[in-house]
């Protein structure tokens, strides 16, 4: 398993859905435009993706920490 | 392959560098940038940053894999095309097997004479300027009122300044159209802000500082801190001399190719015949056609896009998905202008969807996104 998590600073988000594009499997707007982490663990198999991914966050609200 | 450099280290070419790793290219990537900072979110600038509400630190977004190598500080001053050659200003090269020209664009000036007292909204530095030139509870006066002009414009009136922004055209009328342009514009004004519609270009009122704006009519208007926020240039001069030298935007194919090993991607580049879309959004999809069509040509799949913008202030919050047609006006498909909170689509004379927008109105992206392109043939429930 990998210790990679996502953090997400929930004030910043604006629902912009870049995340989202890039790594479906971890990101996801609900019905309303309110961004959810469906895994706050990273599977090793999506580290590279979820890094891609919050690497294009607009308001740079997203963090992988280790 | 096994030498790619990628000219920029914002947006574009972190996430050139990036999409290359996620498609198993592992070979060498160096990226040059030149602003002596990792790449860092550009929309809080005009926001959060800018108010002071937002630390500097809290826009630099997460760092390149250590597989990358990135040296910040270095610009790239040409290209020998025929030697696969990036010449940088430390007097070094880099050879490479692929090029990512990301380097950018520059923020566009009514003066280029470097004389004090012109402000620009650009980079984090621009910022931070700007910010400590407000603290003195300054009059504030803005050449531009696009979608920076008047975020620029919120944020002063958020610190209680006075504000105008100066304009050729009414607000906004090109990147939203009449309905939705003049309805954020009404907001500005309603918060306190003037806007100015000079139906010309206006000039720099200068003498040992820049001092105001000058509009055609001779109207004069003067500000303590004078912003200009009129858009932005290409960074192309460094290509001067080599076979790609050009004056305006790069030009590159639907797949961000200017030929086989040299790609682009960003504010630098327009894509397929079409006109620049300098926008955050934009810059991600071209990265990630541009790194895909180096490594599989022309196997890789074209630039899939659905234009994005967004903007927010006095008291707004627009999404934006898909292009405007000149004449063609939204009908409210929920919501209401009046009570603002809105969703708003256009549709061309045909009855396809040209683009939705979403006014203080919370929705999955996705789901503005289908509303602003016609039905594929075969799809599901929207």
């Amino acid at each position: 398993m990998s210790d990679a998590r996502v953090e997400l600073d929930r004030p910043r988000c604006e629902g912009h859905g870049m995340c989202e594009d890039a790594a479906p499997e971890l990101f996801r707007l609900d019905d309303d435009g309110v961004l959810e982490v469906l895994a706050e663990r990273v599977a090793p198999g999506l580290v590279l993706k979820a890094e891609n991914a919050v690497r294009l966050c607009p308001v740079a609200a997203l963090r992988l920490t280790r | 392959m096994k030498d790619v450099v990628i000219v920029g280290a914002a947006l574009a070419g972190v996430t050139a560098a990036g999409t290359l790793r996620a498609e198993g290219y592992d070979g060498s990537i160096t990226v040059v940038g030149d602003e002596g900072v990792g790449a860092y979110a550009r929309p809080p600038l005009s926001k959060g940053v800018l108010a002071g509400r937002d630390a500097p630190e809290s826009v630099v977004l997460p760092a390149l894999p250590e597989d990358v190598s990135v040296r910040h500080g270095v610009r790239a001053v040409g290209l020998d095309a025929r030697a696969r050659r990036v010449l940088l200003d430390d007097g070094g090269a880099l050879r490479f097997d692929g090029l990512v020209i990301a380097s950018g664009s520059r923020a566009r000036r009514l003066a280029d004479d470097g004389r004090p007292g012109q402000h620009v909204l650009r980079t984090l530095h621009d910022c931070l300027t700007l910010r400590s030139s407000l603290a003195g509870r300054p009059t504030v006066l803005i050449a531009g009122a696009g979608f920076l002009g008047l975020e620029i414009a919120a944020t002063c009136r958020e610190l209680g300044l006075e504000v105008a922004v100066v304009d050729r055209e009414p607000p906004l009328r090109r990147a939203l159209g009449r309905t939705l342009g003049d309805f954020v514009a009404d907001a500005a004004r309603d918060n306190g802000v003037e806007v100015v519609v000079a139906h010309s270009d206006s000039e720099l009122i200068v003498d040992d500082r820049v001092r105001g704006l000058r509009t055609a009519h001779g109207r004069e208007l003067r500000a303590d801190v004078v912003i200009t926020a009129i858009g932005d240039l290409p960074n192309v001069e460094w290509l001067d001399g080599s076979p790609l030298a050009t004056r305006g935007p790069l030009r590159v194919d639907d797949r961000c190719r200017i030929d086989d090993a040299i790609v682009a991607a960003g504010d630098v580049c327009a894509v397929g015949g079409a006109a620049r879309t300098p926008h955050w959004h934009s810059a991600i999809g071209q990265a990630q056609t541009a790194a895909r069509a180096l490594l599989h040509g022309d196997a890789a799949a074209p630039l899939p896009h659905v234009p994005y913008v967004w903007t927010e202030g006095h008291g707004l919050e627009v999404k934006l998905c898909g292009t405007l047609q000149p004449g063609v006006e939204p009908v409210v498909v929920e919501g209401s202008l009046e009570d603002r909170s809105a969703l708003l689509q256009w549709l061309a004379p045909d009855g396809e969807p040209l683009a939705a927008a979403s006014v203080n109105h919370r929705m999955p992206l996705a789901r503005l996104r289908r509303m602003a392109r016609p039905a594929p043939a075969a799809s599901g429930p929207p």
